[in-house]
Formats: structure tokens, sequence, C-alpha cells
């Protein structure tokens, strides 16, 4: 019942949302919310989305969902604001009324989920000098993760499939059971989403080739609550980096790299004597290839992470996605994206060897409909096989209804 | 017998553009400033400096009646530059083409419509793309364009049942010349809720003057 109203609730507001005079009030909107000294010099624009999303699992919440109900509402206001002062300064922020950063079935929660300021101090952008929190440089994702430009409700696997993981605590042996994580939440995958982490980064473009390297306060695994400064310093930072190369405006290759500790303080107690924080690392080196020429959209992107571990060999998994998208009319589009995950073995100290998670392929299917320039409904089918899972076999059925002003 | 044939043509057609003559000029008062655009740079790793230009509101005066369509009508253009439409505002005449060049240096741009008039998609297209990306508009009415890639942009067409259509400039100031004699409505678009109108009586080789103040 509650399902159906939330199908009933996503259906109603698409439907009172998606005619041309809700454009039209929706566009005065946003003239409205676009702020301008007189001569032009300080711009600033509030804007926003709201997202209404349902989901249905067979089997347990994937990824980072975390809910033990097998359906899911979830609804998400996030405001930003841009500000652009004379020439070279650009200042953003994103705030967020939600149930978790990522869903969840847990009560309503208020957070600054990203703040920075931007120095570009050259028009040609051979150097941007940017501090503050927010998304990591590593990757190609980052710039679709809102739901407005991301074809799918989810995130590529890489990015949301939960290891075996802690950051809270050093695994022992308990790290060679690779069942499914009990307690989800205390685990990481091997990027955390967008990864709005504390820090510095400079980034430009010269010629054909891009580069960015960034100092953050926390790993690219580290969850949601280790990214504001006050909840972790720099004591144990990670560096990141990627290297794009672009022949023409079609094509993108690019390189990353981070490396970084991936502990948080209240796991000190629990690591062998004698050893540090700083002493267990997480490293990912990735790859990445996109393509976009008419209405065809390509994606790839290739991760190899190790992460150190007390009292084991390292762990290491290889995770990727390739991810398609055309546009079949101006209105309607599809997607489809095919993930999977390896894990390595890992042998204790104490003996014994296994591999340290349960190899998976996920495929997704996703079709998206824009009513207007301002409102979108997309919706989504997810397929994964877990190699002798308990259950081999889950399904995940989405949908996500967005208005964008 | 064919040479007298083309000399009465040649005769109709003067006398024709002699009837045509009458003109307007006037001034559409136009609305405020409006804001100058911001563009959103939180997800793009890398960023060029500087800030956009600021487009200043226009209006659009013409003659609303019924008019003989042409057998052809010339192309038009919207061009991409610097991240912006140019021009911001383009009337044309119903089956009008347009083309749509990006000329920017090294960016794509994905021009769309949804507005009921047309509905398109024009894709990702590079700078040097032939053919030139175009539309035909057949259908009157007011066509808002957007980019899927530049969140910023937007630029208008207004598409219109008569060929006697001017833009004004930034002033607001206008020039209408070449009308038919007759008893028409003039119309002022000045913005996707305002269109002023007056009547007019246009006899040949008049010259009226007709503004458009704003509606108190």
């Amino acid at each position: 019942m509650k399902n159906l109203s939330a199908v009933i609730a996503i259906g109603l507001a698409a439907a009172a949302a998606s005619n041309a005079t809700a454009q039209d009030f929706l566009d005065r909107v946003d003239e409205a919310l676009t702020f301008t000294t007189l001569n032009g010099d300080v711009r600033a624009r509030v804007s926003g989305t709201l997202d209404l999303e349902a989901y249905y699992f067979s089997g347990p919440a994937p990824g980072l969902i975390r809910t033990t109900s097998d359906a899911l509402f979830n609804p998400r206001l996030s405001l930003f604001v841009d500000a652009q002062l004379g020439d070279s300064i650009y200042v953003f922020t994103q705030t967020r009324v939600d149930r978790g950063f990522d869903p969840s079935d847990e009560g309503a929660q208020l957070r600054l989920d990203e703040y920075a300021v931007r120095f570009t101090p050259w028009k040609d952008g051979r150097f941007n000098l940017q501090a503050g929190q927010f998304s990591t440089v590593v990757g190609t994702y980052v710039a679709r993760h809102v739901s407005w430009e991301n074809p799918f409700i989810n995130a590529p696997l890489p990015y949301e499939n939960v290891t075996a993981i802690e950051d809270m605590s050093a695994p022992y042996a308990s790290f060679l059971s690779v069942g499914p994580p009990a307690e989800k939440y205390e685990h990481n995958p091997v990027i955390w989403g967008p990864s709005y982490a504390t820090g510095v980064s400079v980034a430009g473009r010269l010629g054909q080739f891009d580069y960015a390297a960034e100092i953050k306060n926390a790993s690219l695994s580290s969850r949601p609550e280790s990214w504001p400064i006050t909840r972790m310093d720099f004591d144990h930072p990670t560096v990141s980096g990627r290297i794009g190369f672009r022949p023409n405006e079609m094509w993108t290759f690019g390189f990353s790299a981070s490396d970084g500790a991936y502990f948080r303080p209240e796991a000190k107690p629990t690591l062998p004597v004698g050893q540090d924080i700083g002493d267990f690392h997480e490293r990912v080196l990735g790859q990445d290839i996109s393509f976009a020429w008419h209405h065809w959209q390509l994606w790839a992107e290739f991760f190899e992470a190790r992460f150190e571990i007390p009292g084991f060999t390292d762990a290491d998994t290889f995770a990727y996605y390739l991810e398609a998208k055309y546009k079949f009319t101006p209105q309607l589009f599809g997607a489809v994206r095919w993930n999977q995950q390896f894990f390595d073995d890992v042998t204790s100290s104490y003996g014994g060897t296994a591999p340290w998670g349960r190899d998976l392929w996920r495929a997704d299917i996703a079709a998206g409909y824009r009513f207007t320039a301002h409102t979108q409904l997309k919706l989504q089918y997810s397929f994964q096989h877990e190699k002798n899972g308990l259950r081999d076999l889950t399904h995940m059925i989405a949908a996500q209804f967005t208005v964008r002003f | 017998m064919r040479l007298a044939l083309c000399f009465c043509a040649v005769l109709v057609s003067s006398l024709k553009f002699a009837d045509a003559q009458a003109s307007v000029e006037g001034r559409v008062e136009l609305p405020k400033t409006r804001s100058a655009p911001l563009m959103t740079k939180r997800y793009e790793v890398v960023t060029t400096g500087g800030v956009l230009g600021i487009n200043p509101p226009l209006a659009v005066v013409y003659l609303d009646g019924s008019f003989p369509k042409p057998a052809s009508l010339p192309t038009k253009q919207v061009a991409q530059k610097d991240l912006a439409f140019v021009p911001t505002l383009l009337p044309v005449q119903v089956g009008t083409k347009v083309e749509f060049p990006n000329l920017e240096k090294d960016t794509y741009h994905n021009i769309f419509s949804y507005s009921p008039a047309k509905r398109f998609d024009l894709g990702r297209y590079r700078p040097d793309e032939k053919p030139v990306p175009s539309q035909i508009f057949d259908v009157a009415g007011l066509v808002t364009l957007r980019c899927d890639i530049h969140e910023h942009m937007r630029g208008l067409i207004l598409v219109l049942g008569t060929p006697h259509f001017v833009t004004t400039d930034d002033s607001g100031h206008f020039r209408l010349s070449g009308l038919p004699s007759g008893h028409y409505t003039l119309k002022a678009w000045v913005d996707s809720r305002t269109t002023r109108e007056q009547a007019v009586d246009l006899k040949s080789g008049s010259n009226i003057h007709v503004d458009f103040p704003a509606t108190p």
C-alpha cells in the first residue's frame, strides 16, 4: 500500500509539473532566482532539484541503499547556490534535505554537502585553484552524478557496491567470511559516490590535455560522515589526480590515481599494537574513456583498488562498467549499463587464503522522459548476479521523478 | 508578344512595389534589463575565466494579418558563440529554415526545444560539423531554445504568420517599411506573457508613428 502511494505520488507530481504552464512558471522562477549587481560583476543564482524516488527489491537492498524492507520511498530536495564574482572567482554550495546521503528509511536530515571557492586567474583555463568540500577529480562519473544528468537512478557499481572493507574497525578473522555484510553501513565501496571530501584541488587545460590533482581529508572509499572538516582532519590526507587527453570534442581518455589512509579515528584502538591509521592505505588506479556524438553518449571506467588490511595481505579488487545513452526523440532517452567487480584472494597472518568478496555482475537498463525542460521521469530495472551468494540473483525496479528549478 | 508580356509583368510588379511603400516607426517601451546569465561550473573540473555577456531585452514589432506565402524564404541562422545564442531573439516567417552553427573554438553544443510550436533535439555537434544542423519552423508560436550541456543558455525564435516584422534596437526603436496599405493590427511582442497591439490604417506612401508604452 505504501509502495502504491509512492508510485501514485510520483505520477501525480509528474502530471502536475509537466504542462506548458508549469514550464513557464518554472522558467520565471529560474529568472527570479538569478541576481546580479548593476554592472554584472557579481552574479548569483539559486537553483535546485526535487527528486521523488521509489524502489522495489527482490532481495536485500543493493548498493548503498539502506533499508530492511523490500521497498523504499526516498524524497530529496537539493538546493544549489552558484555565484560568480568578477572574472576569476566562482563560489558554489549544495544543501540537501533527504533521508540520508544515500537512499534510506531514516528520518529527515538537513546537510550542507558541498561548498567551495574556485579561483581561475587566466581566461584560457590553464589553471584553477579550488578549496572547500567538493566532489573528487577522479574518474568521469562526477560530471553526471546529479539526478538530472544521470541516465540512471543509481550510481555505477564501483561507486556504490559495498565490499568487506570496514573503516571504523580492523576486520580480523571475520574478514574472510565473505557473506553480505550484516551491517552494510559499516562497510565501504571502492569509491563512495561523488566523494565530497574536504580539501584543495588544482586543475587546468593545456592544449589537448587536462590535469587535476587534489589533497583531501578522507579517502575515496570514505563515508559521507568523514567528508566534513569538522569530522576528519588532515592528519592522514588522501592525494588523488587525473590526467585527461581530449583529441577532439567527441573523445576523452583519462588516467586517475589515488592514495590515502582509509580508517576513521575510531578504528585506532582496534589496530595492531604499534600501528597507526596512516599505515593502512587505499590505493586506486583508474582509466576512463568517454564518447559523445549527436544522440549517443558512451562512458567506460575501470578501477584497480588495493586496501592494506591489518593481519592480512593486501586486498585487491577490479571493478568496471560500460554505459551507453541514446536519445530516441527530443524527450525520450534510453540507457544500458554493464557493471562487474572481481575480488582477489587474501591470506591471513594466521594462515588461510580466500577471496575477500564475491565476484558479481549487474546489468542496468533505464528509460527517461523529459516532459519539459524542468521535469523528468526515469524508470530503471537492475539485475544483479553474485557468485555463490546466498541470493545469487536480485532484481531492483526503481522510478524517479525530478523537478529542476 | 513575349516582350510585351514581360513589360506588363514588370509594370505590374512596379505598381505593387509603389503600393507597398507605407511604413511605421516608433518605440516599444522595453522591460528592465534582465539578469545577467551565470554559468554553472560545479562539476566541470577545468573551467575558463571571464563572465558571460548580458543581452539587453528586445521586442519584435509585426503587422498582423493574412498575407500570401512567398515561394521561398531565406535561410536564417542562430549561432552559438561564447556560450550564448547569437542572436538571442530571432523573428522568422512560418516555413523558414533556421541553421544552428556552432561557432565556438572547441566546445560541443546540444540545442533543443520542448516548445509546442517546435520540439527538436539536435544532439551534440562540433564547431566544424557539416551540414550545419537546421530545422524548419512550420508552426507559428514562440520557440524557446536551450542547450543540454550549458544550462544557462536561452534563445528565442518567434515564428510569425506575417512577412512584415522587425526587431527593435536596444532602446526599443523600430522602423517597419514596405508595408501594404490597408487596415491592420500592429503588434509588439515583448516577452512570452506580453504582446501589445494597436490598430493602424496604412496608406500608400504614408509614414506613421506608433509607440507601445508599457501597460500601467
